[in-house]
């Protein structure tokens, strides 16, 4: 079947399939799959509503906990988190607990459900910097619990690598518009194309609030020296995003090389395939044995017919898009010309202006506040894993810190 | 989230909820009772406590389930009888429960050999602290002929037994009906003209689910040997739902309560029997399947579908399908209805062609090049089978037509069925 970039990869359950995948399940005494969300879902649970008929009441277990569900559902690792324990594979294979998740929340789209309810206005202000996973969760939470939350976000629409970074045949971005929507109806304002340490002062926010919560991410693509300036070569996050506000619409050349083995790398690969390059080729520094892709991803991008080459660090560069690398074990050589150079090779933070220190990409302080201040941080420059649902977890965290800190006053 | 009160008043006690664990070992002992408490039942009707005198010996194993394709467990089957702890003990266990979960409703289930037996025994869980009594009439496999559905297919016994259980106590109490009988209205109004203010139904239906074909043996085997025993479970609910529309029916019982028993497992099943006239609901093999947690999303899915009708008080949906079950000879036979065939949703396997020639009118042809079905209106006559069969849901009910020579009437105005799936 042909596939293309506008539509999710994955198909949709049905409802006779997703009750056949739910009763694969063994509904497991202390169910190791709710032992292992990050964020603290309880996959147990809301399997079990959906066998039991319960839809409805599985959409309220997922969406309580999760204020991303939908978008959990959909680019969650789970042979990492959720069904790396599952019961199941004592059997055959995990339960696909992320389809099932989707299927739970395309129910409660369908149906308008509204599950979320927000105590009263506590008087309180917090002001979140950045609108992906991390700034989202904390904001909804905070709001939830009667706070007055506003968001800033540097870019012209809020979602951070939800919206800009995820391709759209894995994250559509109306699923990112249709949790944001139901965010902003918790009472969150989200103020666009307002760069705080820019076009706002860090110092002014926090005089206007009772807190402020840095959650900006690794918003920038790495560079290697060697390709600097090279008119060939740009950075995977921006071809992405420029990709994804394009819904596709971008030139496709013949002949694209990407260097990188990450689940950036897989996502430029696969989309690039899918959008029509007829010539792929993914150098990769990891060996197949220690790639840090997700399984999923990397099939996907083989599924699509993406050349990968592995064991490979580029070690020069000539002209007209030529690349030189060296194999990191064995004696060999490659050179490779392309058209077009995408350099997936990692994300860095962009602090500036904002009085932030990090160390190895993370704010150098334990906990989640920073000491004698009303400042907090979240997502990925806190310390932890760079996914999404850990960006969920520790805006969960850090919600419920800002809480306990502004608890006393007023 | 949704939150609507699930509360109830059944013969006179109300409950937190209408789900309650039916008499077996579900609830046999106070650790189990407050368990199922704990995690949110409404009530429990504790296990049939039996005389003195009665002694009970178990068999080993003493259960067997039914299964069909990959499903586990559609009927069980059980060799039990009733409660094995001492009299003494059970009579404790229910002092403690009530003392310790006084919101919750505690049912003492009593089961006599004579009319003394019934009568002391009523006299005891009444003193013990119960709210309410069940008299099991209807265990389908007592070692005494005295005891379980002999009596309960006996409306002179069932008579006889309850007026001594009214002697014995002034708390409301409920007779259990047993399904190996053709009209259980009988024993019902034998019961609640003997003092009876309830009825519950069903205890299991006599039965021989497997029989091992090497050692030629019913399942369970006790010593290459196995009896005839109590089957219960999903597969007895359209059994269940019979008999309580009947007793709903019956102009000597329609103000009667009833308590609905046999098959429930999901709230699915409980709005089923609630709006068949039941005010009260009990469980035994899905717990016994699953646990008591099942409560949970029965409670919860409950309150969603009395938000969707709208409806704040539970007991506005008591009884509701009575009166849209009427007998076959007042059906409506004037009109057929087609098959609608989504011939972009059929997967193209045929297995509704199959069923309709072997199985219905040979209606349903079937193009081999495309491997379509297509429904040919001369001989189907809507039976509707291929929708049953159908594996992905594209078969429902479609056009309507009037059977010829019939008098002329609003089809569109008629309430139909409009779908095949049970999803
Ligand atoms: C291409 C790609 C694919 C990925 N795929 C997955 C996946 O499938 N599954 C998964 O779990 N994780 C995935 N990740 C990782 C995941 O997206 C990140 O871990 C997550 O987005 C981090 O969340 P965050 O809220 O900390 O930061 P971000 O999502 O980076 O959001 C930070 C936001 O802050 C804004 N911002 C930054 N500085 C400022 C400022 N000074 N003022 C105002 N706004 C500012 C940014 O514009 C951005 O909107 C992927 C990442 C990328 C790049
Ligand atoms: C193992 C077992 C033991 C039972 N013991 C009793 C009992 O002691 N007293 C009683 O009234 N019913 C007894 N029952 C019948 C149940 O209470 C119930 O009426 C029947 O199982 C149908 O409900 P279900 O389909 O939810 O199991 C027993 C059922 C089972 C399966
Ligand atoms: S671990 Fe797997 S089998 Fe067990 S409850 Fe979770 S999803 Fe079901
Ligand atoms: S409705 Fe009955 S007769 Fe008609 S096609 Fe289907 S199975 Fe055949
Ligand atoms: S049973 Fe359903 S899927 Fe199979 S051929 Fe008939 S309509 Fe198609």
């Amino acid at each position: 079947m042909s596939k293309k970039y506008q539509e999710e990869y994955e198909v949709a359950f049905s409802p006779r399939l997703v009750m056949e995948e739910a009763s694969r399940c063994l509904l497991c005494l202390d169910a190791p799959c709710s032992a292992s969300c990050p964020a603290g879902t309880d996959p147990a649970k809301f399997i079990r509503s959906l066998r039991f008929k319960n839809v409805k009441g599985a959409a309220e277990t997922v969406r309580i906990n999760n204020i991303l569900g939908a978008i959990c559902a959909r680019v969650c690792p789970t042979e990492r988190y959720c069904q790396a324990g599952c019961s199941r594979s004592g059997i055959d294979k995990p339960i696909d607990i992320g389809r099932i998740q989707r299927y739970i929340t395309d129910f409660e789209d369908a149906l308008k459900m509204d599950i979320l309810e927000v105590k009263e206005d506590n008087g309180k202000k917090i002001a979140v910097i950045g609108s992906g996973p991390a700034g989202l969760t904390v904001a909804a939470e905070l709001a939830k619990e009667g706070f007055k939350v506003t968001i800033y976000e540097k870019e012209a629409k809020a979602g951070g690598y939800l919206r800009y970074g995820i391709p759209e045949y894995r994250l559509p971005n109306a699923i990112v518009d249709r949790e944001i929507d139901r965010i902003v109806k918790l009472g969150v304002d989200i103020v666009l194309n307002t760069k705080v340490g820019e076009d706002i002062k860090v110092e002014d926010l926090r005089k206007d609030n009772d807190a402020v919560i840095f959650a900006v991410g690794y918003s920038q693509g790495k560079m290697l020296d060697m390709f600097k300036d090279n008119r060939k070569v740009i950075k995977a996050v921006d071809w992405l995003k420029k990709t994804k506000i394009r819904k596709g619409n971008v030139k496709v050349p013949e002949n694209v090389l990407v260097i990188g083995g990450g689940d950036v790398a897989m996502d430029v690969v696969t989309s690039l395939k899918l959008l029509g390059c007829p010539h792929v080729t993914d150098v990769v520094y990891e060996q197949f044995s220690e790639f840090r892709a997700s399984k999923k991803e990397l099939m996907n991008a083989q599924e699509q017919g993406v050349t990968i080459i592995d064991g490979y660090v580029p070690v020069a560069t000539g002209r007209g898009g030529i690349v030189k690398f060296k194999h990191r074990i064995l004696p060999a050589e490659l050179k490779i010309k392309a058209d077009l150079i995408i350099l997936a090779v990692g994300q860095v933070a962009d602090v500036d202006g904002l009085g932030l220190t990090l160390e190895k990409g993370e704010v150098n302080v334990r906990g989640v506040r920073i000491p004698d201040t009303n400042m907090f941080f979240a997502g990925d420059i806190a310390h932890g894993e760079k996914t999404v649902v850990w960006g969920v977890r520790s805006g969960k965290e850090v919600a419920f810190e800002v809480k306990r800190f502004l608890g006393g006053k007023k | 989230m949704v939150r609507k009160d699930l509360s109830i008043t059944f013969m006179g006690v109300k409950f937190p909820n209408p789900f309650c664990l039916s008499s077996s070992p579900v609830g046999n002992c106070y650790d189990m009772c407050a368990k199922a408490y704990r995690e949110g039942w409404g009530g429990v009707v504790f296990k049939t406590i039996g005389p003195k005198h009665y002694l009970i010996d178990e068999v080993s194993p003493r259960f067997d389930a039914l299964t069909k394709e990959a499903e586990p467990f559609v009927g069980f089957k059980n060799m039990e009888q009733i409660a094995e702890h001492p009299l003494e003990e059970n009579l404790a266990d229910l002092r403690r429960l009530k003392k310790e979960f006084p919101n919750q409703v505690l049912i003492a289930s009593i089961m006599g050999s004579n009319e003394e037996d019934w009568e002391e025994l009523a006299r005891l869980v009444t003193e013990a602290g119960a709210d309410m009594i069940e008299l099991n009439f209807s265990c389908p496999q007592m070692t005494s002929h005295a005891m379980g559905s002999d009596v309960g297919s006996n409306p002179e016994l069932c008579r006889k037994y309850c007026q001594a259980v009214r002697r014995g106590t002034k708390l409301p109490f409920m007779a259990k009906m047993t399904p190996n009988i053709t009209d259980m209205c009988d024993p019902a109004v034998a019961s609640i003209e003997g003092g009876a203010n309830g009825i519950s139904a069903i205890n299991t239906i006599k039965s021989i689910i497997n029989v091992d074909l090497d050692k030629k043996v019913g399942l369970p085997i006790v010593d290459g040997k196995s009896s005839i025993s109590g089957y219960s479970g999903k597969a007895v609910k359209p059994v269940a739902l019979r008999f309580i529309q009947q007793m709903r029916m019956n102009p000597k019982l329609k103000d009667v309560e009833l308590s609905g028993i046999g098959g429930i497992e999901t709230w699915e099943d409980a709005a089923e029997f609630i709006l068949l006239g039941c005010k009260n609901l009990q469980v035994t093999t899905g717990i016994m399947q699953y646990g008591y947690r099942i409560v949970e999303d029965m409670k919860n899915g409950l309150e969603h579908y009395m938000d969707e009708q709208g409806v704040d008080r539970l007991e506005d949906l008591v009884g509701l399908a009575n009166k849209n079950i009427i007998p076959a000879e007042e059906l409506d036979r004037d009109y057929i209805v087609y098959p609608e065939i989504n011939k972009d949703k059929c997967v193209g396997c045929g297995r509704c062609v199959i069923s309709c020639y072997d199985g219905a009118h040979q209606a349903m042809e079937w193009d081999k090049d495309s491997r379509r079905p297509n429904c040919n209106h001369d001989k189907c006559v809507g039976c509707l089978l291929c929708g049953l069969v159908c594996p992905v849901g594209a078969i429902k009910p479609g056009e309507r037509v009037l059977k010829a020579g019939r008098k002329e009437k609003n089809l569109k105005k008629m309430v139909l069925q409009d779908t095949m799936e049970k999803l």
